[in-house]
């Protein structure tokens, strides 16, 4: 069963190209991150370990409160932690800007 | 009374041993023969050593002779130690640790097959045996004997000592099992005079190489928190005597000294006086110039060549090999170090923290000892004084003692919690206080991948609450932080994020690590390191 | 004592080894993770698929000569190879020897990492084996591909056949190059035949070390980037002709699929 949750917040600032990282592995995910136009982040995450819907929420509502960046931004997950998830957004970021 | 009692048991066996020795295949007789019902057997099953024939053998006697033994041992770690419950023979046990048997423990317990006394620390164990828990029967495990019962117990000498000493000076029996008889030991680590029994074993007695981490499992993760540790708490408050406890968190400390730490110029200031078992990750530091001596608890399998090797770092005797001492090194990691570093499975608002999870009896090992603050210190250092501030006359310093978890475990679940599963666990297992491997108040650091609770520096239990909240990330407790009130004790300094510390998480890859492979240690000690079959991938 | 660390080719990930082996700045990615050609089969089986499929292609240059380096992802399950990394790597292939016949020839690398053909997509997997076979077959005609064989998997199964097709065959001491994986033989064969927990023994069968020795590579290197690309540009620069192949007659699948039609009563 894979569960898809997406998420959207408020962005005001702008990155300059896409970004790739990360693996579809045991613990780890996959990040695809490209600039959006409409000032928005929004995020679809597919996930094969169901049920933590709360615990994205809060990760991603914590990151994008730090990095108002508009931003599209596909997460394919194979039960990554918390910390993990955290890590690659960062890596990410740095990559886009 | 109790020298008679003795010299009685020895008699009743005196016609199937010859000149201290029992033929392999009598060990069962002769153990049957030699207890009594209600006898303190301390059975030698250490963290990596364990006297396993001499275990199989007892578990082979006829519970109608010998039932109800009160069971002293450090680690509950082969099946036919709870077979000694489920048969009877055993029915009351005090020890520290039972990790791989901890579920069938606990089974054992619920059906009320075993009683258990108390779970300690080993250093705590090994002080009874000295008190109330001296035991009439020691079983323990050796390399080599000679003909005058001295016994050679090299690298992995561990508990051997502390055990014979308890039970021999107090008249009890101690009975060794050996891989081999010899002319003359490679060294003397127990005098013959300790030692009433030998027996050749039907094989090498088992070790377990429980301090080998691969570095190719060591994630990015593991490297942040490692760089935290290393700028954050090594370098600031000049950390030179340590224990790490064994994880992939520690392993990658250890690597990263040759290249992080390097960096930073911290060779010779930090990192240099070490209580340890022998780390194959430890190698490249060692290689590099940073270690100035390294005790021991017990060896490592592979480790031996190495080890040998290095004897301007490492405790050895005269024959080159290593010497270890559970009690002295546990001793060491109490009184002579200024830090402990290690990790666990749950952590409470005030810092308690316990790896007991309802369904098993694990235990602590050494942690509650080295996680602790030793008030009887009385030398000081740099690092030990840094502590504490004071302007009393009066006053002392505190060991840094630092826990290092993940906000979330590999399963998702939160590592901060509300309430230990332990406290639930002890009442179920009726224990008078609940198992807590490292409480709040000994511990001055908390680290996490979103920074560091310097703990020691809140001023009170509402602030050391919101500086550990600060760091726990999205777990329910880390969202009770205050934004507000985590900027200020940021600029207070109770709470550092790796921005604070100049640590960048973008740096925080594998390229960090010295060596980033089993096969690359083995390089880093010029081909000394024996990687034991599993750990090997060419 | 300090040991400079070489730089592993086995720590990267499937992009980095490609642009290892290619010409600094050359690298260029073909259906690359943002075109999301993902396995259509993996979520209906409950396992999230990834971006590339687990599978680069990548152009540039070798050596300053046009080249293409397929590389494939140990982490992503396994390495294993499906419909559409199997058909990157077939079709990559396929076009290399169309360049070759437009006269500008495309130096072709596969640098595999795989535990084999993908359970989920067994049939898709086989499939694009065969088609994988047949391309290196026909492009080795007429010039060498190389097959490097450095990470941390190995090859397993139908690539391990495929890379047998090779012309030059590079391996680390670290990879392993087999056919079913020492689980499976210990489960079917029973522990005599193979101990899966005993790992010197499983590297001493089918470890690096032993394929170089056996002649089955011809060239064994250090886990080193800078050893490996020049393994790769020396196995297309070496003069020796090709073993002289006789052109197979391969047959036209539609004809093949006409008659397998007209057997079953149906007319085509």
């Amino acid at each position: 069963m894979i569960e898809t949750l997406t998420y959207e917040y408020p962005a005001s600032q702008g990155v300059q190209q896409r970004a790739h990282v990360g693996v579809v592995a045991s613990g780890n995910c996959e990040i695809l991150l490209e600039p959006a136009a409409d000032g928005s982040a929004s995020i679809v995450v597919r996930t094969s370990v169901t049920g933590f819907g709360t615990t994205w929420q809060a990760v991603l509502k914590r990151f994008f409160a730090r990095n108002p960046v508009a931003v599209r931004i596909e997460i394919n997950d194979f039960g990554a932690t918390p910390a993990v998830v955290a890590l690659r957004l960062e890596q990410a970021l740095e990559s886009a800007l | 009374m109790r020298r008679r009692r003795k010299d009685e048991r020895l008699a009743r066996v005196a016609h199937v041993v010859r000149d201290g020795r029992i033929e392999t295949k009598d060990a069962t007789t002769v153990l049957q023969a030699l207890l009594e019902p209600g006898d303190r057997v301390c059975l030698e099953g250490n963290n990596q050593k364990q006297a396993d024939f001499l275990s199989r053998s007892l578990a082979a006697v006829d519970p109608a002779f010998v039932h109800d033994l009160h069971l002293l041992i450090s680690v509950i770690g082969r099946p036919e130690h709870i077979a000694l419950f489920e048969r009877g023979i055993a029915s009351h046990v005090d020890f520290s640790y039972s990790g791989p048997q901890s579920l069938r423990l606990a089974q054992q317990v619920a059906d009320g097959r075993v009683r258990v006394g108390a779970i300690h620390t080993y250093l705590e164990l090994f002080a009874r045996y000295f008190v109330d828990l001296t035991p009439d029967v020691a079983l323990v495990a050796a390399d080599e004997a000679d003909a005058d019962g001295n016994l050679y117990t090299g690298p992995n000498t561990e508990e051997t000592p502390t055990i014979c000493e308890a039970t021999a000076f107090r008249d009890g029996i101690v009975i060794a099992q050996v891989n081999r008889l010899v002319e003359r030991c490679t060294r003397v680590d127990i005098p013959g005079d300790w030692v009433d029994l030998v027996v050749v074993a039907d094989k090498p007695y088992y070790i377990e190489p429980l301090f080998t981490r691969d570095p190719e499992l060591i994630d990015d993760v593991q490297i942040l928190m490692a760089m935290l540790v290393v700028r954050g708490i090594y370098e600031r408050h000049r950390v030179r005597s340590l224990n790490h406890g064994i994880g992939f968190d520690t392993a990658a400390i250890e690597l990263i000294l040759p290249t992080y730490g390097e960096r930073l110029g911290l060779r010779g200031e930090v990192c240099t006086h070490w209580v340890l078992n022998p780390h194959p990750t430890l190698i490249p530091a060692i290689e590099s110039g940073w270690v100035r001596s390294v005790h021991c608890y017990g060896g490592e399998l592979g480790m031996e060549r190495y080890v040998a090797a290095r004897s301007d770092v490492f405790f050895t005797g005269r024959d080159g090999s290593l010497r270890s001492n559970r009690a002295f090194c546990q001793a060491a990691g109490l009184y002579a170090t200024d830090l402990f570093i290690g990790s666990t499975l749950q952590m409470d608002r005030d810092a308690n923290s316990s790896t007991a999870t309802l369904g098993r009896i694990a235990g602590f090992g050494g942690a509650p000892n080295l996680g602790s603050d030793p008030r009887g210190r009385r030398h000081s250092t740099q690092a030990w004084l840094e502590m504490t501030s004071s302007d009393e006359e009066v006053r002392r310093g505190r060991k840094i003692v630092v826990q290092l978890v993940e906000t979330f475990q590999e399963s998702g679940i939160p590592t901060f919690v509300e309430r230990l599963d332990a406290v639930e666990l002890g009442r179920g297992a009726g224990f008078p206080i609940a198992p807590v491997m490292i409480y709040g108040d000994d511990v001055t650091h908390v680290v996490t991948e979103e920074g560091i609770a310097y703990l020691y520096r809140a001023r009170d239990l509402d602030e050391r609450r919101a500086a550990l909240a600060a760091i726990a990330g999205v777990t329910p407790i880390g969202l009770r932080a205050s934004e507000p009130q985590t900027q200020d004790l940021r600029a207070a300094g109770v709470v550092a994020f790796p921005e604070d510390l100049g640590v960048r998480r973008n740096e925080a890859n594998r390229t960090l690590l010295a060596a980033r492979s089993v096969r690359e240690l083995v390089q880093w000690s010029g081909g000394l390191y024996d990687p034991p079959k599993r750990f090997r991938s060419w | 004592m300090t040991v400079l660390l070489a730089e592993s080719f086995a720590e990267r990930g499937a992009r980095e080894r490609a642009r290892a082996l290619l010409d600094a700045g050359s690298f260029r990615e073909l259906i690359g993770p943002f075109e999301r050609l993902s396995s259509p089969y993996l979520a209906t089986q409950g396992v999230v698929p990834q971006s590339d499929d687990g599978t680069v292609v990548a152009r540039g240059t070798i050596g300053a000569q046009r080249a293409c380096v397929v590389a494939t992802d140990g982490r992503f399950l396994g390495g294993s190879i499906g419909e559409i990394g199997g058909s990157k790597i077939a079709g990559a292939l396929e076009l290399a020897r169309r360049d070759f016949e437009r006269g500008s020839p495309t130096r072709m690398v596969l640098a595999l990492d795989t535990g084999g053909i993908r359970l989920q997509e067994a049939n898709l997997g086989i499939l694009a084996v065969a088609e994988i076979c047949d391309a290196i077959v026909a492009l080795r005609l007429v010039m060498p591909v190389v097959a490097v064989i450095a990470g941390r998997v190995g090859v397993y199964g139908g690539l391990a056949l495929s890379t047998s097709l090779c012309s030059t065959i590079i391996v680390s001491e670290g990879a392993r190059i087999g056919l079913n994986g020492p689980d499976v033989i210990e489960t079917e064969s029973g522990l005599d035949e193979m101990d899966s927990s005993d790992r010197p023994l499983i590297w001493r069968v089918t470890g690096g070390r032993m394929r170089h020795e056996q002649g089955f590579a011809s060239e064994i290197v250090p886990d080193d980037v800078a050893a490996i690309r020049s393994a790769v540009e020396r196995a297309f620069a070496d003069p020796h002709p090709l073993p002289a192949l006789e052109a197979p007659a391969f047959p036209d699948p539609r004809l093949e699929r006409d008659a397998f039609l007209r057997a079953l009563g149906i007319e085509p």
